[in-house]
């Protein structure tokens, strides 16, 4: 029968917290710092001569569990080495199913595919949120990426490996 | 398992099977549909009320709103990508889908995981464990006390501190929620530089604001007039349903699988399993309080001694078709938030054995919302939001 | 000046002011309430958030507004503004100060409880006639709390009756110039009046931690299921309203109105309403409600015999101090 005095307290645990400050992060005008692993879109990426990365191996579009990724195989000369090698025709990948398992960039034998740290922008269409090859690349040179490769996960869990990960995450 | 006096008791049970024409003749009975769009149904479940006045006389849940086909999928798919598709099944507290799925795998397969993975797992499921209780503690304020009311205080609260959570969390595997972070041998993410101070910051301030709601709402009489006495389910019933979990440990039996059958590193440590007597809502919320103080006090004490050594037992995945199975079955049970969460696997699918044959979910929410028809009947209809409430089923199992 | 028209600007300001603060309110909780809740409240129109009840009145007014097919259309349609309504005449007997008063009655409050137990029948005919069960729970609970609650509400009230001897609103509020508050003096009856008051009104306001009525948890929205568009911004509209002059009552009744320690008047009663305003939310956002039966042993058990034993007891004082009366 003691509501009076129990809910003073419930009153002064609440009153308690007017005087914290609040935790909004009031988005999008402010946006939250992200850890170095987060996973939020994708890009494919160019190696350090410049030459695509992707062979068109189509790794990632056999493991995706929701089959959204699908991958042409093309072969021809590379601009810049000048061999003949395997590159991806096209690549599309529609995010408006991806489950982002990050499974796909498990698989790349060639660290070709990886993760970004900002998600794509919100859309009136479907088909603005299809990934082509183009708006892969792009995301390349204008996102930041997400730590994680194939190279550097494989190096995590493979049975040679000892204790934490060396690699230093900044941010 | 130790049985307590809760049996002996004799607590009320009512019949779910009671025909109504035999009920009373003169009683003008309303059916209302606790329906699927409800605020506070947990997810889409119906439960069709038979009103005398506002006395609940019988109780008929239907199920099946939000199944999704999970266990057909899972013959479709290979071990290797099932993984991130489990995360979905139990929605909440994704770290138990995914260790139940790949311990029953890794059962099946035969591989050993190393100690680092085990020890892993055991921390990222505790930790697991708080985050889903502050969830359930926020539900369940909001359903006593109303979505614009002092519910509602106690949901931002709890929604907050979780959030400390699932940064820890992102830290870790790069995702808040559904992570994807365990494969069949042991771990796909190690601990990044710095992660055991960040939980350690997170649990610091988690558990003098645990004393905070306590006092904000446990110790208030208008809660404990709304939840003592309210939904009793004893021992008994509970274990002739097949319930587990707090609701089976409030009615007073003793058993917990990380004590009883320990799998990860629980063997190495003491679990403190609480248990209550009364097997009402006050006592559900209480063990559910008592285990979250417990998983705080576990990872307190483990994250510190992460040992050393690999991450994972088998070669990193670099196809669908990396594990096969041709024959064999294979059971494996996790201790959930909402009890043991087992996974059935037959081997010998499609895709030359790396589809499983037959998968079953044994979820323990589904025989939960079994004990509905047995303790509503003689409560009102605020006592059956209540109730639902404390049980803390989640549909996504329920349906599958 | 011609009583007609001076009749007629007074419903004219009270409405509008009364209306406005209302309106205000609205902002204020959610402010508040974020407050509490560790987050800001909204933020977005206006300078903190300022214009969001004109938003808000704007978005009620441009959706549509449904009449179930099988609903009872008049009293669908006619239940809310009469909630306003009845909410709004109760403020026309409060003296704001010494000279602002609509209508200074010698029976004010019995004007004021009247009304009160009058706004039981709007919530009920909404609930009706939304041919809803969940509405027609909620009003079946409102009529029942209403109902059992007007007793200690009147019983509290008597007790400034009693101690003042005049049933006139500003009569009471110049005893209390003259002899203090009654809230802090007779320290027994008065305090425990108040006390008992503050229940019993946020019981027939169907204020949280009462309000079973209208719980979003249980009932989708109580009696306002089925309500869309201004028809439920007047409902919702009228809860604050029946808020507002429930402060308003309760700082005159107990709290001396526009009395203070220097410069009585106008401000002193803002002040004090918006402080037992400020209040009421702060009780909302904190506690959890009662189930029904709850409800009704609160009220039966304890509240009517303690009012009586006040309204006795404030007699008893009476009596002793100056000499019966």
């Amino acid at each position: 029968m003691f509501y009076f005095t129990d809910s003073l307290r419930s009153l002064a645990a609440s009153m308690r917290n007017v005087f914290r400050r609040p935790t909004t992060v009031e988005f999008p005008a402010v946006r939250r710092p992200r850890p170095a692993r987060y996973r939020a879109s994708f890009a494919l990426l160019h190696d350090e001569a410049g030459d695509e990365l992707c062979v068109g191996c189509k790794a990632c579009e056999r493991i995706c569990p929701s089959e959204i990724i699908s991958v042409e195989l093309l072969k021809k000369e590379s601009p810049v080495t000048g061999k003949k090698r395997a590159y991806a025709s096209d690549f599309v990948l529609d995010s408006n199913a991806c489950i982002y398992c990050e499974l796909c960039v498990q698989v790349c034998p060639t660290d070709a595919i990886v993760m970004v740290k900002t998600p794509e922008e919100p859309a009136y269409h479907r088909q603005s949120l299809v990934l082509t090859m183009e708006r892969l690349y792009e995301n390349e040179k204008h996102r930041p990426l997400s730590w994680a490769n194939a190279t550097l996960l494989a190096e995590m869990q493979a049975p040679e490996s000892k204790g934490a990960t060396k690699v230093a995450e900044s941010e | 398992m130790e049985m307590t006096s809760s049996v002996a008791r004799g607590r009320r049970r009512a019949n779910p099977y009671l025909d109504l024409e035999s009920y009373d003749p003169e009683a003008d009975l309303m059916v209302l549909n606790l329906g699927p769009q409800h605020p506070s149904t947990h997810g889409v479940f119906r439960l069709k009320l038979y009103l005398d006045g506002e006395i609940i006389v019988k109780v008929v849940p239907f199920v099946g709103y939000l199944h999704r086909g999970v266990e057909k999928l899972c013959e479709k798919l290979t071990m290797v990508q099932l993984v991130p598709i489990f995360d979905k099944n139990d929605y909440v507290s994704p770290m138990m889908n995914e260790q139940s799925l790949v311990m029953a795998f890794e059962a099946l397969l035969g591989v050993e995981v190393p100690r680092r993975a085990r020890y892993l797992r055991t921390v990222l499921a505790e930790l697991q464990r708080i985050a889903s209780h502050l969830l359930w503690l926020g539900a369940f304020a909001m359903d006593l006390g109303g979505a614009l009311g002092g519910g509602a205080t106690l949901f931002m609260y709890c929604f907050r501190e979780r959030e400390l959570i699932l940064d820890v969390f992102e830290e870790l595997t790069g995702c808040r929620f559904h992570y994807n972070t365990h494969i069949i041998g042991g771990n796909r993410h190690d601990v990044p530089a710095g992660w055991a101070a960040k939980v350690h910051s997170a649990l610091n301030v988690i558990e003098p604001r645990l004393s905070e709601y306590e006092s904000f709402l446990i110790v208030n009489d208008i809660y404990i007039e709304r939840t003592r006495g309210v939904g009793i389910v004893d021992g008994a019933l509970a274990m002739e349903l097949g319930i587990t979990g707090p609701v089976l440990r409030a009615g007073g039996v003793d058993h917990d699988l990380r004590r009883d059958a320990p799998y990860h590193c629980y063997d190495e440590i003491d679990v403190r399993v609480a248990t209550a007597e009364a097997g009402d809502c006050e006592a559900r919320a209480s063990v559910r309080i008592a285990e979250m103080r417990e998983s705080i006090r576990l990872v307190r004490a483990l994250i510190d001694g992460i040992p050393e050594g690999p991450l994972g037992a088998r070669k990193p995945i670099k196809t669908p078709l990396a594990e096969k199975a041709t024959e064999g079955h294979s059971y494996a049970a996790v201790e959930s938030p909402r009890g043991e969460l087992g996974v059935y696997v037959v081997g010998g699918g499609d895709n030359r054995g790396a589809s499983p044959y037959r998968l079953k979910i044994r979820s323990p929410s589904l025989h939960v919302l079994g004990c509905l028809p047995y303790i509503l009947p003689g409560h009102s209809v605020s006592d059956a939001v209540a109730v639902l409430g404390s049980v803390d089923p989640i549909m996504g199992e329920v349906d599958r | 000046m011609n009583p007609w028209l001076r009749g007629l600007l007074y419903a004219l300001l009270i409405t509008n002011v009364f209306l406005t603060i209302t309106a205000w309110s609205i902002w204020f909780e959610r402010k508040f309430s974020g407050r509490m809740q560790s987050r800001l409240g909204p933020t977005f129109y206006g300078p903190w958030g300022l214009l969001q009840p004109v938003v808000d009145g704007i978005k009620l007014i441009q959706k549509e507004s449904l009449i179930p097919a099988s609903a009872d259309k008049l009293l669908f349609v006619v239940a809310p503004p009469l909630t306003v309504v009845l909410a709004l005449g109760t403020a026309a007997v409060i003296p704001f100060s010494s000279d602002i008063i609509a209508a200074d009655l010698d029976i004010g409050v019995l004007y004021l409880l009247a009304l009160g137990s009058l706004t039981i029948i709007p919530v009920w005919m909404s609930g009706w006639s939304s041919n809803n069960k969940y509405a027609m729970l909620g009003a079946m609970r409102a009529v029942a709390q209403g109902v059992s609650y007007e007793i200690p509400l009147v019983l509290a009230s008597l007790v400034p009756v009693v101690l003042a001897g005049s049933m006139s609103l500003s009569d009471i509020v110049r005893f209390q110039i003259k002899n203090g508050w009654f809230a802090f003096w007779p320290p027994g009856p008065g305090f425990f009046a108040f006390l008992f008051f503050l229940p019993a009104s946020l019981a027939e306001a169907n204020r949280i931690p009462f309000d079973i009525p209208e719980a979003e948890s249980e009932l989708i929205a109580g009696v306002s299921t089925e309500y869309t568009g201004m028809g439920f911004g007047l409902l919702y509209l009228a809860e604050y309203l029946h808020t507002l002059v429930i402060s308003a009552v309760a700082s005159v009744l107990f709290f001396g109105g526009w009395d203070g320690p220097f410069a009585p008047g106008l401000h002193w009663m803002v002040l004090k309403t918006l402080g037992l305003f400020a209040g009421i939310f702060w009780v909302r956002w904190s506690l959890v409600r009662f189930r029904s039966d709850q409800l009704m042993s609160i009220c039966w058990r304890y509240l009517v015999p303690g009012g009586l034993i006040l309204v006795m007891s404030a007699g008893l004082w009476v009596h002793f101090t100056r000499g019966g009366g």
